[in-house]
C-alpha cells in the first residue's frame, strides 16, 4: 500500500461553519476545488493520500444537502471510501474496488460525476496544493490575490517558448509589463522594485536572466504561485506594490518521474521521487544553450579575421533542488537549494603585430545571480494549531570585471599599459521566522508569526588598477559593507462573522536597524466581504506596506549594474496605503466568474534618480544621485473569466492613473509615471481541442508607456575643446508624451504524443512591432527627423519535452 | 570594449531585429532664447544669443539668429559695457530679451585661479640613439625616447566647490622661431609630446560610476575635468604620465636654444555650469546611457543648462600655468 502524506487542507483555506448542509455546484472542477467549497461550508478537513486525486475532476450539482449525503453521491463508483472522523474527512482508495476509471469511462449517475483521468502531463499533478488562494473569489475576503498554477503558466504563450512565471502574471488586470519583452513587472503604477518575489517563502533579488529577457523561475519546478496585489496578508511586508510567493515542487511519493525539454534557448531537466518511505526528491534543472551557438560561430568569424579576435559566451543556469523527510504525519522537514547563475563573457583581442609587437586584449567578465538554501519544519502541534519553522540564507551577487592590456614594444622594450576594473555587489541575508496556524473556533482561523533576518549589504564597490610601465595605481571606492537587522512579527485573524459577513483583520509590525538608527513600521491589513447572495460578493480592504529597500538601476534592463540599497541617511522608509473595493460574481455551476476592483493607493518616500542624477559623480553617496517623493495610482480592473470546460480564458480590462511628484524632479510638479497605461486590455485563450492538442492565445492591449520627448533643441555651446558642438535637447517635461497603442498577439499550441508533447509558440504572431522609444536622427540626406523605435518582430519558436 | 555596446544593442534589439520610422510628433512647443558664454577673467565678455528650434524643422536648423534681442550684462549687480574685463570673483549676469522669444537670464561667478602648487617631474629615457660628433658634420644628432612623470599639486581653496579642467601643451624651444633664417625649419619640431595616459590618474574619471566603467568606452575617452569633492580644501596630487615622447634633434651647430623644450601644465579652475557641461556631454557622448536612451532602454536626458530658459550654458573660468622645462634632462641625454 502506497504511502499516505496527510494534507491538510485547511492549511490554505478558510474558516468553519456549523451548518452541515452543503450546496455545490460544479461541472469539471478539480476535486481539490469542491472539497475546498465543502470545506468552507462544513469547517470539516479533508485528509488523504497526495495521489488519490490525481487528475480528479468532479460533476456535481446538490443544494443544501446534508454533507454525508453530499459525500456519498459525489465518491459513489469513485473507487473512494470516506469517513467522517470528527472534524476530518478522511478519504482512501476502496481496497476492494477497481482502480477509478480513465476519462473515456467517466461515471454517470444524476447529480454527480467524479472523472479522473491520468495525467497526459505532469502538470495535472498540481491540482492538489496547499495554497490559500484555492477557493472562487467569491468564497474568500481577499481583493486583488491570484493563484497560478504551473499549468496556467506553462499554457501562457510567451518569448521563445520559456514559460515564465511573471511574463504570466502580466496578463492579469493591473499589471504592466514593463519594458517589451523583458520580464519587469508594474503593479497598479508602482515601480518594478516594489514586488517582493519570494521561493517557498525567501525572498529573491534578482529575479531575471540574461537582461530581463527570461524570469529567474524555472516554470518546470513551479508548483503554484500566489500574488497579492490589493489586500495583503498581514504575513507579508517589505515591497509596496505586491508579493509573489512561488511555491516549489516536493518529490512524488509514488514513484520517479521526469522530464527533459529542449527549446531554442534553453533545455531542462526534471526529475523527482521517492528515497526509501519517508523521503522524497526533486531536482530541476535549467541551462541556456546560447553558448554553444555561440562558440562555433565565433570560431568560424574569428578564423577568417586577420585583426580582431571576438570573445563572446552568455549563458545562464538555475538549479532547484529539495528534499522532503516525514518523520510523521504531524511533523515534515525539508531541505532546498536553488541557485541561478548568469555568465557573460565578452571582449576582443587583435593578433601581435610582428612590426611593432603591438597586442590588444580586451576583455569584460560579468557574473549574477542568486543563492537560496534553505530548510524548513512543517509541525501540526495539535488538531487545531500548526507550525512552520524556516531557516534560510539568500545571497544576490553580482560582478563585473574589465580587463584590458595594451601592449607596445619600441626598439625592443616592451611597454604594457595594464587597466583593471573591478566591481562587486551582493546582499547576502539569514532569515528565521516562525509561522503558526490556529483555529480556536469554526469561524475563526488565526495566522500569527514573526522573524528575524540579518542583511548584509555591499552596493557596488569598485577597484580600479592601472599600471603603465613601472608606473601602478590603484583605487578603491569608499562603498563599505552595510549591516541590517530587521525583526518583524504579525498576526491577522480570518473570521466568518455569519454566513454573509468574512473579514481578515491583521496587522504586521516591522523594525529596520541599520547606522544605529532604527526603522518602524506598522502596517494594519483589513479586508471585508458581503455575500449578499451564494453568487455574488461585495469586499472592501485597506492595507498598509513598508518598504526598506530599494533597487537603484540606470537602465530598463535588468543588469548586474542594479544595485539593492537600503534606506540610510536622509531617505526614510516608503510606505504605502491602499483602498480596494470589489465586486465579484460567479456563474451557478462556477464556470464562470467575473469581477470588478477599484483602488487607491498613495505611496510615500519613494525613491527616485533626481534630474541630472548624473552630475553627482558615483565617488559620492548613492543618495546624492537620489530624490524622494510621493506617488498615487488608482484604477478600476475588470475581469470575466470562463473556468472549466475545453475553452478556458479571460478577459480583463484595466481603467488606470499614476503619477509621481518629486521636488527634486520635474520642477516639482507631478507627472506621469512611465507605465501610466490608461487603458490596458488583457485576452487570454486556452483551448483543449482534445487530449493530445491544446492552443493557446494572449493578446495584449494598452495605451502606450510614457517617454519623455524633448522636440525643440539648442545650439550646444562651443568652449574651444572636445565639449561642444551639435545641438542639445531643451528640458521639458517628463514623460509628456504617450507612446502609440502598445497591442500583440501571442500564440502556442502543445501537440502530446506518446512520450511528451511539442509546443510551438508565435511572439507577436501578427507583427505588429509596437514603439518603445523615440529618437532624434538624421536621414542618409542629413534630414533631421523624430523616429520611432521599435524592437521585437514576430519570433515563432519550438520546443520538446519529453516526460518519463 | 566596443564591443560590448553591440552586445547591449543586441540585447535590447533582440537579435538586431529592430527597425525605425520616421514620424512627425504633434507637439506644440513655442522657441525660446538660448544663451552661450564663456567668461574668461581678464577677456572681454561673449554672449551668443540663439533661439531653439523644432528638432525636425528643416527651415530652423541653420538659422538661430535672434535679430531683436537686447543683452544686458551685469558684474556684481551693476551694469557694465562691452569693454568690460571680469574679474575672478565677479558675479556676471546675463540677460536677454527678445520680443519674439522672451527673455532668458543666466548668472555665473567667475572663479578664482587655483595657483598650482609644487610640480615634479621624472623624465626616464627609454631609448636613445646618439650620433657621432662629426657625422654628416651634425654636432647635434639624437633620436630619444621617453617618458615622463609629473605630479602636479592642486592646492585647493577651503570654503568653496571648486572645479578643475587639465590641460597641457608642448613647445619645442626656438626651432621655429626663427623660419626665415633657418632652412631646416619647414622640420617637424623636435619636441613632440607622447600619450598622455589618462588612466594613471584616477580623478579624471571620478564622473564614471561602475555602469559606464564596464559598459562604457573608459579607454577612448579623454575627459579631464574634476571637481574637489575628495579633496575640499586640501592639496591632491595629480599624476600625469606622458608616454613614448620624442625628441629629435640634427642641427650642425651646438645650439642649447633647441634644446628649450617643455610642457606647460594648465590649472583652470572652472564654474560649477561648465564642469557640469562637461559631465553631461561625456553621458551622451560616450556613456552608455547614452545610447541606451535613444532606444528607449534608458531615461532620456536633455541638454544641461543653467540659463533660466533651459537653453544654453554661462560658464567662466580663470587659468593658472607650470612649465615643466626638460633643457636640463634634453642637455645631459644627448652629451
Amino acid at each position: 500500500m502506497k504511502r499516505l502524506v496527510l494534507i491538510s487542507l485547511m492549511m490554505c483555506i478558510c474558516t468553519v461553519v456549523m451548518a452541515q448542509n452543503v450546496t455545490i455546484r460544479a461541472v469539471n472542477q478539480p476535486a481539490a476545488l469542491v472539497f475546498r467549497s465543502i470545506v468552507e461550508q462544513t469547517g470539516k478537513n479533508f485528509v488523504y493520500s497526495s495521489d488519490l486525486l490525481t487528475g480528479m475532476y468532479v460533476n456535481l450539482n446538490v443544494k443544501n444537502k446534508p454533507l454525508r449525503q453530499v459525500l456519498s453521491i459525489m465518491f459513489k463508483d469513485s473507487g473512494i471510501e470516506w469517513k467522517i472522523n470528527g472534524k476530518n474527512i478522511i478519504l482512501k482508495k476502496r481496497q476492494t474496488s477497481e482502480r477509478p476509471r480513465r476519462a473515456d469511462n467517466t461515471a454517470k449517475i444524476p447529480d454527480a460525476t467524479i472523472n479522473t483521468t491520468r495525467p497526459t502531463t505532469r502538470m495535472l499533478e498540481e491540482v492538489v496544493v496547499v495554497s490559500r488562494l484555492e477557493a472562487p473569489a467569491v468564497e474568500t475576503s481577499e481583493i486583488g490575490a491570484k493563484k497560478l498554477t504551473a499549468k496556467e503558466i506553462i499554457n501562457t504563450p510567451v518569448m521563445f517558448g520559456e514559460s515564465d512565471v511573471i511574463k504570466a502574471l502580466h496578463m492579469q488586470p493591473g499589471i504592466s509589463e514593463g519594458q517589451e519583452g523583458l520580464a519587469g513587472m508594474n503593479v497598479h503604477g508602482g515601480n518594478a522594485d516594489e514586488n517582493l518575489y519570494m521561493l517557498d517563502n525567501v525572498p529573491l533579488y534578482q529575479v531575471n536572466h540574461f537582461a530581463g529577457l527570461f524570469s529567474a523561475f524555472n516554470a518546470e519546478a513551479i508548483r503554484y504561485i500566489d500574488f497579492f496585489k490589493s489586500s495583503i496578508p498581514a504575513k507579508y511586508d517589505g515591497r509596496l506594490s505586491s508579493y509573489l510567493d512561488v511555491r516549489t515542487k516536493s518529490g512524488s511519493p509514488e514513484g520517479h518521474h521526469g522530464s527533459a525539454k529542449l527549446g531554442l534557448t534553453s533545455g531542462s531537466f526534471n526529475i523527482d521521487g521517492p528515497i526509501g518511505r519517508r523521503t522524497s526528491y526533486s531536482v530541476a534543472l535549467r541551462r541556456s544553450w546560447f553558448d554553444v551557438l555561440s562558440i562555433p560561430m565565433l570560431a568560424i568569424a574569428n578564423s577568417s579575421s586577420d585583426d580582431d579576435k571576438i570573445r563572446f559566451r552568455y549563458a545562464f543556469m538555475d538549479i532547484n533542488a529539495k528534499v522532503t523527510y516525514r518523520f510523521s504525519n504531524n511533523a515534515t522537514v525539508f531541505a532546498s537549494v536553488y541557485f541561478g547563475n548568469d555568465v557573460l563573457k565578452t571582449g576582443s583581442s587583435d593578433k601581435e603585430q610582428p612590426q611593432n609587437g603591438w597586442y590588444d586584449d580586451d576583455k569584460d567578465d560579468f557574473y549574477w545571480g542568486n543563492l537560496v538554501a534553505q530548510t524548513g519544519l512543517n509541525y501540526r502541534i495539535n488538531p487545531e494549531m500548526s507550525a512552520e519553522f524556516t531557516a534560510a540564507y539568500t545571497r544576490y551577487f553580482s560582478g563585473m570585471t574589465h580587463d584590458w592590456l595594451l601592449r607596445e614594444i619600441n626598439d625592443g622594450n616592451t611597454v604594457d599599459s595594464h587597466s583593471i576594473t573591478k566591481t562587486r555587489n551582493n546582499i547576502n541575508d539569514w532569515i528565521f521566522r516562525a509561522d503558526f496556524d490556529w483555529r480556536p473556533g469554526e469561524n475563526n482561523r488565526i495566522r500569527f508569526g514573526g522573524g528575524y533576518t540579518l542583511h548584509s549589504f555591499l552596493p557596488a564597490r569598485a577597484d580600479r588598477s592601472y599600471t603603465v610601465g613601472t608606473t601602478k595605481t590603484f583605487t578603491r571606492d569608499s562603498t563599505w559593507t552595510y549591516t541590517a537587522n530587521e525583526a518583524n512579527a504579525y498576526i491577522e485573524d480570518d473570521w466568518r462573522i455569519s454566513d454573509r459577513f468574512r473579514a481578515n483583520a491583521g496587522l504586521h509590525l516591522s523594525l529596520f536597524n541599520i547606522d544605529g538608527k532604527t526603522n518602524y513600521g506598522i502596517a494594519p491589513r483589513l479586508s471585508v466581504s458581503y455575500r449578499p447572495d451564494e453568487n455574488w460578493a461585495v469586499k472592501a480592504a485597506y492595507a498598509r506596506t513598508n518598504q526598506y529597500v530599494h533597487q537603484l538601476s540606470q537602465t530598463y534592463l535588468s543588469l548586474p549594474t542594479d544595485q539593492w540599497v537600503p534606506i540610510t541617511g536622509k531617505f526614510k522608509p516608503q510606505n504605502a496605503d491602499k483602498a480596494s473595493l470589489g465586486v465579484y460574481w460567479q456563474s451557478d455551476n462556477r464556470m464562470f466568474a467575473a469581477s470588478a476592483e477599484g483602488y487607491y493607493k498613495i505611496m510615500r518616500n519613494i525613491v527616485d534618480y533626481r534630474d541630472e542624477y548624473y552630475l553627482q559623480p558615483p565617488t559620492e553617496m548613492w543618495n546624492a544621485q537620489l530624490c524622494s517623493g510621493k506617488g498615487t495610482a488608482k484604477g478600476i480592473d475588470f475581469k470575466i473569466e470562463k473556468l472549466y470546460g475545453k475553452i478556458t480564458g479571460h478577459i480583463a480590462y484595466s481603467l488606470a492613473w499614476s503619477d509621481r511628484t518629486f521636488p527634486d524632479k520635474n520642477d516639482g510638479l507631478t507627472f506621469p509615471a512611465r507605465f501610466d497605461n490608461r487603458h490596458t486590455v488583457n485576452i487570454l485563450l486556452n483551448w483543449n481541442i482534445s487530449q493530445k492538442v491544446n492552443l493557446n492565445a494572449a493578446w495584449t492591449g494598452h495605451s502606450g508607456n510614457r517617454f519623455t520627448l524633448m522636440t525643440q533643441v539648442w545650439n550646444s555651446p562651443d568652449f574651444g575643446n572636445s565639449y561642444t558642438g551639435d545641438e542639445s535637447p531643451l528640458k521639458t517635461r517628463i514623460n509628456n508624451y504617450q507612446l502609440p497603442f502598445y497591442h500583440r498577439l501571442d500564440l502556442s499550441c502543445t501537440v502530446r504524443n506518446r512520450r511528451g508533447y511539442w509546443t510551438f509558440s508565435v511572439f507577436n504572431a501578427y507583427c505588429h512591432m509596437n514603439t518603445v522609444a523615440i529618437r532624434r536622427a538624421y536621414t542618409n540626406s542629413n534630414r533631421p527627423v523624430f523616429q520611432k523605435v521599435k524592437l521585437l518582430p514576430i519570433i515563432p519558436s519550438i520546443s520538446y519535452t519529453w516526460q518519463f | 570594449m566596443a564591443i560590448l555596446r553591440y552586445i547591449l544593442y543586441l540585447l535590447a534589439a533582440v537579435l538586431l531585429t529592430g527597425c525605425y520610422e520616421d514620424f512627425d510628433p504633434e507637439i506644440d512647443t513655442k522657441p525660446v532664447l538660448c544663451l552661450n558664454s564663456l567668461i574668461t577673467a581678464g577677456e572681454p565678455i561673449d554672449v551668443k544669443v540663439s533661439h531653439t528650434w523644432m528638432f525636425n524643422d528643416e527651415k530652423s536648423v541653420n538659422d538661430h539668429k535672434v535679430s531683436d534681442a537686447s543683452v544686458t550684462i551685469l558684474a556684481n549687480e551693476k551694469i557694465v559695457g562691452n569693454d568690460y574685463l571680469p574679474k575672478e570673483g565677479d558675479k556676471i549676469r546675463i540677460m536677454a530679451e527678445s520680443p519674439t522669444y522672451g527673455e532668458a537670464v543666466a548668472e555665473v561667478v567667475v572663479p578664482y585661479a587655483t595657483p598650482i602648487g609644487k610640480v615634479r617631474f621624472t623624465p626616464v629615457v627609454t631609448n636613445i640613439w646618439k650620433g657621432d660628433e662629426d657625422f654628416f658634420h651634425y654636432r647635434m644628432l639624437a633620436d630619444i625616447t621617453f617618458n615622463l612623470n609629473i605630479e602636479m599639486d592642486v592646492n585647493d581653496p577651503a570654503g568653496t566647490n571648486n572645479y578643475y579642467q587639465f590641460e597641457y601643451d608642448w613647445f619645442s624651444g626656438a626651432w621655429c622661431e626663427d623660419s626665415d633664417d633657418n632652412l631646416e625649419a619647414s622640420r617637424l619640431d623636435p619636441f613632440t609630446i607622447g600619450t598622455f595616459e589618462y588612466d594613471a590618474e584616477p580623478i579624471f574619471k571620478e564622473h564614471v560610476g561602475v555602469f559606464e566603467t564596464v559598459m562604457g568606452n573608459g579607454e577612448d575617452t579623454d575627459f579631464v575635468f574634476f571637481s574637489d569633492r575628495q579633496f575640499p580644501g586640501r592639496t591632491y596630487t595629480l599624476h600625469l604620465n606622458f608616454t613614448n615622447n620624442t625628441f629629435n634633434i640634427k642641427n650642425e651647430t651646438y645650439d642649447e636654444s633647441l634644446l628649450e623644450c617643455g610642457v606647460t601644465l594648465y590649472l583652470t579652475t572652472v564654474s560649477e555650469s561648465y564642469y557640469n557641461w562637461a559631465v553631461y556631454k561625456w553621458n551622451v557622448d560616450e556613456g552608455i546611457t547614452g545610447d541606451l536612451s535613444d532606444i528607449g532602454l534608458a531615461e532620456s536626458k536633455w541638454g544641461y543648462s543653467n540659463v533660466s530658459t533651459g537653453a544654453g550654458v554661462v560658464a567662466a573660468q580663470a587659468s593658472t600655468k607650470y612649465i615643466v622645462d626638460l633643457k636640463e634632462f634634453l642637455k645631459n641625454a644627448i652629451k
